[in-house]
């Protein structure tokens, strides 16, 4: 074990313990529960935050446990898995708080939180993999934690998509298995490095890594809701909304985009991935998906489901700056990862607001909210318009850095792209906003929340609220003060800086 | 220091909205909102002299500050959103949603603001962005039918525009290497798409042709205060990007000035032309904001084709936007003071003559604005060596006066219609009096305060006011006003649909909406339907068997085992 491994470990266990503490919690001691929870995700946003600066002064993390002869069980902290692990643990914490608020006086809420922490190890344990087999392990581990979250209803809609949901990820799992296993025969288990480890294979076992390639996007790219692999995603939103919001902005589909990350940067490395043209066929499959997720988008009334059509889209937004191989295209898509994260968590935070406190679930039935939820309409305004990219909100920063980096990488196709997808945003988004504030209602509201639980002081629980209003606050402050240091986008330039052996980058 | 300085400018409104939308019902805070504006004006007096700002830490390196242009803009936005503010007040006063009115007005006159302090693309874009998707609250705040059909088409191309100014504002800075100032996207001279883009974007928002349609649409549905400034102010703030990122240097762009004053002239005429088969005084007023920002677009255009008389053009073109900026909107207010006609004495000759003289400034009436705007634009074309169709120029332009005429007369006629059987009111509403009155006087205070601060060399200032070049189109307009007054029939009558382009192309997207839900009768699908339907519904139900069989627990594992067994016996023999 090398020096500060155990700080690596810590985080990993600041969730994983009280996770399994919970599982053996019986219903009815609400109380320690909820200092459990708050305490494992206070304890992880600490020790995440003590790890954040450590790297920043350029200190390395490093743990490595051997698993077979030659294959190591590696976690290692470098500003790219800092990125993810930041944003997964200040949004683990938002979402504890909302799922507390959420689920009050609902059953088994001992099952559902004992996975929830389950998957944000998991998750934190992608961020911190130093290579492709550990990756691989807690990839798995996500699938299975996730399953009895999305299923948490028990309805037989929630059982469908559950199903749906493992059917897909298990599949593309194999693939993944396969290809990992295939690659470590071929390359050995190395670490992850920037600019990738597989330079001299790239002359001799070309139509093997293209092939490896392939089959490594499959399985990365259903978790990552790339089409044609997306199909479980807008049905796996039956879930309660804490979960749609965790699975849509930091877990399940960010997993999926990190991989993707990973392959092309640390494994292939953008120079061979360029060469062998796997880059430009990424483009040309995250474009389709983008577009494609924005069609689905505008034909659907539920709101969580159009909500999941855009997921769909804007993770695309990731996939699409990596792999345009440029600096500037990079910094996209990495910041995307996080402003995506904290501007879809908030939309998901407001359907659920909606749907809780007045029984709103269809876009046709959201006329007149603004005047009796003025703050969650508020919060769902600056995400809707962070979505379509409008300044000064995070999404704004997103788009222009990929519309440089588009042409910058002479893919001036990809910035029309940009402007149909803004389009369709636009097309989708605003219909809402505009009911909300402009719309009249005639009919009394349907007092869901009061009916329930009795009068509360804000326009809805404050659990709800509070969470809701933070994350809308960190999505304009993403783009506001996207020139500060510590911003997003000021450790995603640091990332590329660092890390990143990026063809004629020159900071 | 600087810095906050610049910053209040339009963080004041914003906080103000912030309070009216957190408290909506108290009626205080709604007293302030005229003079939102008022620091706008004080930083138009006296802040030619502060340093601009560079804000590092704020979106992008955000740079703010005042240069002369901005300076103009500053005082014509300010003090029309102050005057038009004040209207409001008593305007919306009665008026149950006020609260939701003022919060978008506030938005609007942020965003109206911010970008004219803006200095770089970003902080110019999103200032940009916030003044026109606030103005859509504006537009549909009456609640009609109208309202929202052309709040419709309004934020249809206000969301285009934003998009073709982003994609322009890309290529731009790419060009420039990544310098986000907005003279360095003017030095590095735009070219092709980019150009293009910006040319189009900043065009929706200043009404070229033929992307003008919204403007008849907007105007006669939003409240008057609200038509005042989009009018007057916002729609300024699309000659201000031109005249920020357009390659307006020595070197000139001979094929994108030609195109400008091409359009700018057809602007001019047919809008006029437009304008006076209309019959509702606002629909009138916003044909004749189409005509005029026409003129403003060749004044632009020949910036562009004659880059040594530039700094000349340029003056002239900033004169006229705040000239035609302050008359409009106290036509667009006298339009709102119908239901206050005095009954007679001092005060029903002083509601005739705010409407007038506004008008006829439009017209260009020696010693108004409009004399010292049209003669400065056409002064430097008299001498100027202009080849082909643009030898004429000078002569359009001076003509142009004669279609503004026409159209002034026909809004006078039906501004005078409306008032026919309206009672006056009790006791004059000094606020809304004053708004107007104000507006209204600037068509003769703005030339003596221009004189006064830049004295012409050479000429005497007199001169500077009138001219026969003035006078004959007037003459002709009147002519022919007189001519059409005694022979049309039906005068009360609109001869064409107001928003024009807007009709062919609304029923061009029901049509194309038609064809695609009849699209399988045509592509041949309506002959076998049952077969087809029969073939879709199998195909349907094999595929849906075919997941619930991959799906099943036992499909799942099976395959899972297999496939690693499958792996581990590669291994094994690997």
């Amino acid at each position: 074990m090398s020096d500060g491994g155990w700080l690596l470990l810590a985080i990993l266990l600041s969730s994983l313990g009280p996770g399994l503490a919970i599982f053996f919690l019986p219903e009815r001691r609400y109380g320690l529960r909820t200092l459990l929870n708050l305490g494992g995700a206070g304890t992880k946003l600490v020790l995440v935050g003590w790890l954040l600066l450590s790297v920043l002064r350029g200190d390395e993390y490093q743990l490595s446990i051997p698993l077979l002869p030659g294959i190591d069980f590696v976690l290692a902290a470098d500003a790219l898995s800092l990125l993810f692990a930041t944003l997964s643990a200040v949004l683990w914490f938002v979402t504890t708080v909302y799922a507390i608020g959420y689920l009050e006086g609902s059953p088994r809420r001992s099952r559902f939180f004992g996975f929830f922490s389950l998957c944000v190890s998991a998750t934190v344990g992608i961020a911190l993999s130093g290579n492709l087999i550990t990756l691989l392990i807690f990839y798995e581990l996500l699938t299975l934690a996730t399953w009895p979250l999305v299923v948490h209803r028990g309805t037989p809609a929630a059982l469908r998509a559950g199903r749906l949901y493992l059917g897909y990820t298990l599949t593309s799992g194999l693939v993944l298995f396969t290809a990992i296993v295939w690659l470590t025969l071929l390359a050995g288990a190395e670490p992850f490095v920037p600019g990738g480890y597989l330079g001299e294979l790239a002359t001799t076992h070309e139509t093997t890594l293209k092939v490896l390639f392939v089959m490594l996007m499959i399985g990365f790219g259903v978790k990552a809701a790339l089409v044609p692999l997306h199909s479980w995603l807008p049905i796996a939103m039956v879930a309660p909304a804490p979960v749609s919001a965790l699975l849509h902005a930091v877990a399940v589909v960010k997993a999926g985009a990190f991989g993707i990350v990973r392959v092309v940067n640390d494994v292939y490395g953008a120079e061979v991935a360029m060469e062998l043209g796997l880059a430009a066929g990424l483009v040309v499959i995250a474009a389709i998906t983008i577009l494609y997720g924005s069609i689905q988008a505008l034909r659907t009334d539920d709101l969580k489901q159009r909500l999941a059509f855009s997921t769909v889209s804007q993770v695309s937004y990731i996939v699409l700056g990596v792999a345009l191989a440029g600096p500037l295209g990079v910094i996209g898509g990495l910041v995307h990862l996080v402003h995506q994260g904290i501007t879809k968590i908030t939309l998901f935070f407001c359907a659920g607001n909606f749907a809780e406190t007045l029984g709103i679930h269809k876009i046709s039935e959201l006329d007149g909210v603004g005047r009796r939820m003025p703050l969650t309409m508020l919060a769902f305004t600056l995400g809707a318009l962070g979505m379509i990219g409008l300044p000064p909100l995070a999404g704004f920063v997103t788009k222009w850095h990929l519309g440089l980096g588009a042409l910058e990488a002479q893919f001036h196709w990809v910035l029309v792209v940009l402007i149909a997808s803004s389009l369709l945003n636009a097309a989708y988004f605003l219909p809402p906003v505009i009911r909300g504030w402009l719309g009249e209602r005639r009919t009394p509201w349907h007092e869901h929340l009061v009916e329930h639980s009795g009068p509360t002081r804000f326009e809805t629980h404050w659990m709800l609220l509070v969470p809701t209003l933070f994350v809308a606050a960190l999505s304009l402050l993403g783009g506001l003060l996207a020139g500060m240091s510590l911003s997003p986008l000021d450790w995603v330039t640091l990332i590329v800086e660092r890390d990143y052996s990026i063809p004629g980058f020159a900071p | 220091m600087n810095a906050l300085v610049w910053l209040a400018i339009p963080l004041i409104p914003l906080l103000l909205a912030v309070l009216i939308g957190l408290r909506p019902h108290r009626t205080r805070f709604n007293r302030w909102v005229p003079w939102a504006a008022l620091p706008g004006l004080a930083g138009a007096a006296f802040g030619g002299d502060v340093e601009p700002a560079a804000l590092d830490g704020l979106m992008l390196n955000t740079l703010l500050g005042l240069d002369p242009l901005g300076q103009a803009f500053l005082a014509l936005t300010s003090g029309l959103w102050l005057a038009a503010g004040l209207f409001a007040l008593s305007d919306r006063q009665d008026d149950p949603l006020r609260h939701r009115f003022y919060v978008f007005w506030l938005l609007a006159l942020s965003g109206n603001l911010g970008l004219i302090l803006a200095q770089d693309a970003l902080s110019f874009y999103l200032f940009f962005s916030l003044m026109s998707l606030a103005a859509y609250g504006l537009v549909v705040h009456s609640n009609t039918g109208e309202a929202w059909r052309a709040g419709h088409i309004y934020l249809i191309l206000a969301v285009v525009g934003e998009i073709l100014l982003f994609a322009g504002f890309v290529m731009a800075i790419h060009q420039t290497g990544g310098d986000t100032r907005l003279t360095a996207i003017a030095e590095a001279r735009p070219e092709g798409w980019g150009l293009a883009l910006l040319v189009l974007g900043f065009g929706i928002k200043a009404g070229m042709l033929p992307l003008h349609f919204w403007l008849p649409l907007a105007h006669p549905a939003a409240p008057v205060a609200a038509s005042a400034v989009l009018s007057g102010a916002m729609i300024k703030a699309g000659v201000l990007g031109w005249l920020r990122v357009l390659p307006l240097d020595e070197t000139g762009h001979v094929l994108l000035g030609e195109t400008l004053v091409l359009l700018g002239l057809a602007a001019a005429f047919l809008a006029a032309l437009a304008g006076v088969l209309q019959s509702r005084p606002k629909t009138i007023l916003a044909y004749s904001s189409i005509s005029q920002m026409g003129l403003i677009t060749a004044g632009v255009g020949l910036a562009l084709v004659l880059p040594d008389l530039r700094p000349w053009l340029l003056m002239a073109v900033t004169l006229y936007a705040v000239h035609h900026g302050f008359a409009k909107g106290a036509l667009f207010l006298a339009a709102g003071m119908t239901a206050q006609r005095p009954a007679g004495g001092a005060g029903r000759l002083a509601f005739f003559l705010f409407a007038a003289l506004p008008a006829l400034a439009l017209a260009g009436m020696p010693m108004t604005s409009g004399a010292l705007a049209k003669n400065t634009l056409k002064d430097p074309l008299y001498g100027a060596d202009l080849a082909g169709w643009m030898a004429y120029t000078e002569f359009a332009l001076t003509l142009a006066a004669a279609g503004t005429t026409l159209l002034m007369l026909r809004f006078l006629w039906c501004w005078h219609q409306a008032q026919q059987d309206i009672q006056a009111p009790p006791r004059a509403d000094s606020r809304r009096w004053w708004a107007w009155g104000g507006l209204a006087g600037m068509s003769l205070v703005f030339p003596l305060l221009g004189i006064a601060v830049a004295p012409p060399e050479q000429v005497p200032a007199w001169v500077v006011l009138t001219g026969l070049s003035l006078v004959w189109p007037i003459g002709l307009g009147l002519v022919l006003g007189l001519l059409a007054w005694r022979w049309l029939p039906d005068r009360n009558r609109p001869w064409l649909q107001e928003g024009d382009l807007v009709v062919p192309l609304e029923w061009l997207a029901h049509a194309s909406q038609r064809l695609w839900h009849s699209r399988p009768a045509l592509i041949g699908i309506g002959r076998h339907p049952a077969r087809l339907r029969w073939v879709r519904y199998r195909l349907r139900e094999r595929l849906e068997l075919a997941e619930r069989v991959l799906t099943r627990w036992e499909t799942i594992g099976l395959l899972f085992a297999a496939a690693m067994l499958g792996l581990y016996l590669t291994l094994w023999a690997g």
